[in-house]
């Protein structure tokens, strides 16, 4: 045959045993697929739209278009220049970029500016205050009456200097510069361009409000109010939009981050305090393969939620007496539970019973020890059974004896059924409820 | 050990040629050195080993090569397309042992979680088993699917009365009907779950091992023909064990 089975030694894989031992690794170089020939080199794909994380005096919009198209800086920001001057379109779409564009991280992009062409800390906080400060002789020579005629001097100046200064005030929303603004100690360049953009802005509105000296009071007011209440939204809304997006980025790290503590949080206090007890008693076998069976079946039901040790359903119920049992007897059980009802003296009773017979079925029998509950409409079944080499009824010791009543007598005064029948290899009980009275079907 | 350059003569005059497929090298090791010693014990050796995988591509391309008799399958496996087990017997469709019979899959695993047991049951593996099983207990299940019988644990045919509503008492007018068991499948069903033998079962209800085995592989075709969505909505729902 072309390709040499594995041979059936011990494999040659160069790896330590355990479960992640294979995990990730190719058979035997036979049945490795050849590598793949090398591809071409294809053309690097279009960088993300995503804004520098690297402090500039500007947003990095120009810069993350540039980097997205191809093109060079300088001419992705004479076409904004010329949108806006054309009609504002530029300033809008600039806006709206800088709005919705992540920032990210990317250093050591090959078509990224050089890192020195950014400006240092001080020449970047003077530009901007000059700029600030430039705008505000603006906003008050525009509070000015001598300028107030024009519509232009009274509605267009005034918008324009209330877009600036909320695109002042929005540049704090970048990532960077959000925790220096939140963070107490190096907050002061951030609340001076927030007070700078808010200035700006209420300068602007007011302007508007207070542009005709006679007030013709209703009409006035709701523009005035209108107008707020726009430069309010037009404020909070990226904003709004920046942090929610930010928000749920941040939600999703800190489940996954609270998950994956809570996962090794689980595993040190179980499985790892288990292992720890196993090496202890390693000379004990049956110790060990009690811990071993119990560590099993608690990471079971942690992985999949089986039923938990609250007693509010028959399931519930008889699987932690098995569980019990198991414990108690370092035995193993296998259980099946199918169906399940309210948990009630009745089904009490049936628990206890099964205990009984459990405890009998380990003491005395043989294992392995199955236990079967159908839990049903037509009321309850469960049987258990051990594999004993068959027994002799007359050698049975007396205790045994008297837990059958036990088992017997319980069940009859809950209006059940009690069997033991004797098999050829071993002992079967057979426990029977009637359905719930009263209850649902 | 070396690949058998004569033809099987089949599985039932032969020793079934097994493949072991699963990511822990360590159980691996584990489950051939407990056969061999079983079949050592027992003289007959029941079960030869042609070789082992530890993921779904190897494994596809061993199972290929080999054509064995029985793939003793773990459900959850790396590589393929994330499914594991299922994976393997899809990659697996068609191959033919020497004798013309089809290879198939005794899927063993150490999760009693519904989604997966069906899932891989209703890829097609012929049974399924936990790792827990006795060494002996594998050497039968192992022969049984070889034999082309379906071998159910006690969980499985647990899972399997849950899922057609037979433990809640619907039971399946004709017994063609797909989605729910006949009153006989769902003794025979009922009894496996009380961890009885074929043997028990057939002693229980007076008739052939044979019969036993008959309904064990109806229901097995039930379980995986049914409506797909009912028995997955199923596991979903109650998100067992």
């Amino acid at each position: 045959m072309p390709p040499p089975h594995e041979p059936a030694a011990p494999q040659p894989r160069p790896v330590t045993d355990g479960p992640d031992a294979a995990v990730g690794t190719l058979g035997p170089p036979a049945y490795a697929l050849p590598p793949p020939p090398p591809p071409q080199p294809p053309r690097p794909p279009r960088p993300p739209l995503v804004r520098s994380r690297r402090r500039g005096w500007t947003p990095g919009v120009c810069g993350a278009v540039a980097r997205h198209l191809g093109v060079s800086r300088r001419s992705v920001r004479w076409a904004f220049v010329l949108l806006t001057v054309a009609g504002g379109a530029g300033l809008a779409a600039y806006v709206f970029l800088w709005a919705l564009t992540p920032e990210g991280d990317i250093d050591g992009a090959g078509a990224g500016p050089a890192p020195d062409d950014t400006p240092p800390e001080r020449r970047q906080w003077v530009l901007v205050l000059a700029l600030g400060a430039i705008l505000v002789v603006l906003g008050a020579i525009l509070l000015s009456p001598v300028l107030g005629g024009s519509i232009i001097g009274t509605v267009l100046v005034p918008l324009f200097t209330i877009a600036v200064g909320a695109i002042v005030a929005w540049s704090n929303l970048d990532d960077a510069q959000r925790s220096r603004w939140l963070g107490s100690g190096a907050g002061r360049y951030g609340w001076m361009r927030v007070a700078l953009g808010a200035g700006l802005t209420v300068a602007g509105i007011l302007v508007i409000v207070t542009r005709g000296e006679s007030f013709s009071a209703v009409w006035d007011a709701l523009l005035a109010a209108v107008a707020v209440l726009v430069g309010a939204l037009i404020i909070a809304a990226p904003w709004a939009l920046r942090l929610w997006g930010d928000l749920r980025r941040e939600q999703v790290a800190a489940a996954r981050a609270t998950e994956r503590a809570d996962i090794a949080a689980h595993l040190h206090d179980s499985v790892l305090q288990t292992l720890a007890l196993i090496q202890r008693q390693s000379h004990d076998a049956a110790a060990v393969t009690r811990l071993a069976r119990a560590q099993e079946r608690e990471l079971r039901s942690w992985l999949y939620s089986g039923p938990q040790g609250s007693q509010s359903t028959l399931a519930a119920a008889v699987t932690e007496v098995a569980h019990d049992v198991e414990d108690l007897q370092g035995v193993a059980i296998d259980l099946v539970v199918t169906g399940d009802r309210p948990y009630e003296p009745h089904g009490a009773a049936l628990a206890q019973a099964m205990r009984e017979a459990l405890l009998n079925a380990v003491r005395h029998g043989g294992t392995p020890v199955t236990a079967y509950v159908e839990i049903g409409p037509g009321g309850v079944e469960a049987f258990v059974r051990d594999r004993g080499d068959g027994f002799d009824l007359d050698a049975v010791p007396a205790d045994r004896l008297g837990v059958r009543q036990s088992i017997l007598g319980r069940m009859e005064r809950h209006g059940g059924t009690a069997r033991v029948r004797r098999r050829e290899d071993g002992t079967e009980v057979e426990l029977r409820l009637p359905p719930v009275e009263g209850g649902p079907p | 050990m070396t690949q058998q350059s004569h033809a099987s003569k089949g599985p039932a005059s032969g020793p079934v040629r097994v493949v072991l497929v699963d990511d822990h090298r360590m159980f691996r090791t584990g489950v051939r050195a407990e056969l061999t010693d079983a079949m050592a014990a027992g003289g007959v050796p029941v079960c030869e080993f042609v070789g082992e995988a530890p993921d779904v591509d190897t494994a596809i391309a061993v199972i290929r090569a080999e054509t064995p008799d029985v793939v003793l399958l773990d459900v959850h496996l790396p590589g393929g397309s994330g499914n594991g087990g299922s994976d393997v017997i899809r990659g697996c469709f068609g191959v033919e042992t020497a004798s013309g019979a089809p290879v198939r899959f005794l899927a063993l695993s150490v999760s009693d979680a519904a989604e997966d047991v069906i899932a891989v049951i209703r890829a097609g593996a012929r049974g399924y088993v936990t790792k827990t099983i006795g060494a002996r207990d594998l050497i039968t299940a192992i022969r049984r699917v070889a034999d082309g019988d379906a071998v159910f644990s006690p969980r499985l045919a647990g899972f399997v009365l849950d899922a057609f509503g037979a433990a809640a008492g619907e039971i399946a007018e004709v017994d063609e009907e797909l989605d729910r068991l006949s009153a006989r499948e769902r003794e025979v069903m009922r009894l496996i779950a009380r961890g009885y033998q074929y043997k028990e079962v057939a002693k229980e209800l007076f008739i052939s091992v044979k019969t036993v085995e008959t309904h064990v592989s109806s229901v097995l075709r039930k379980l995986q023909l049914s409506s797909r969505h009912e028995l997955t909505a199923w596991a979903m729902g109650r998100r067992l064990l």
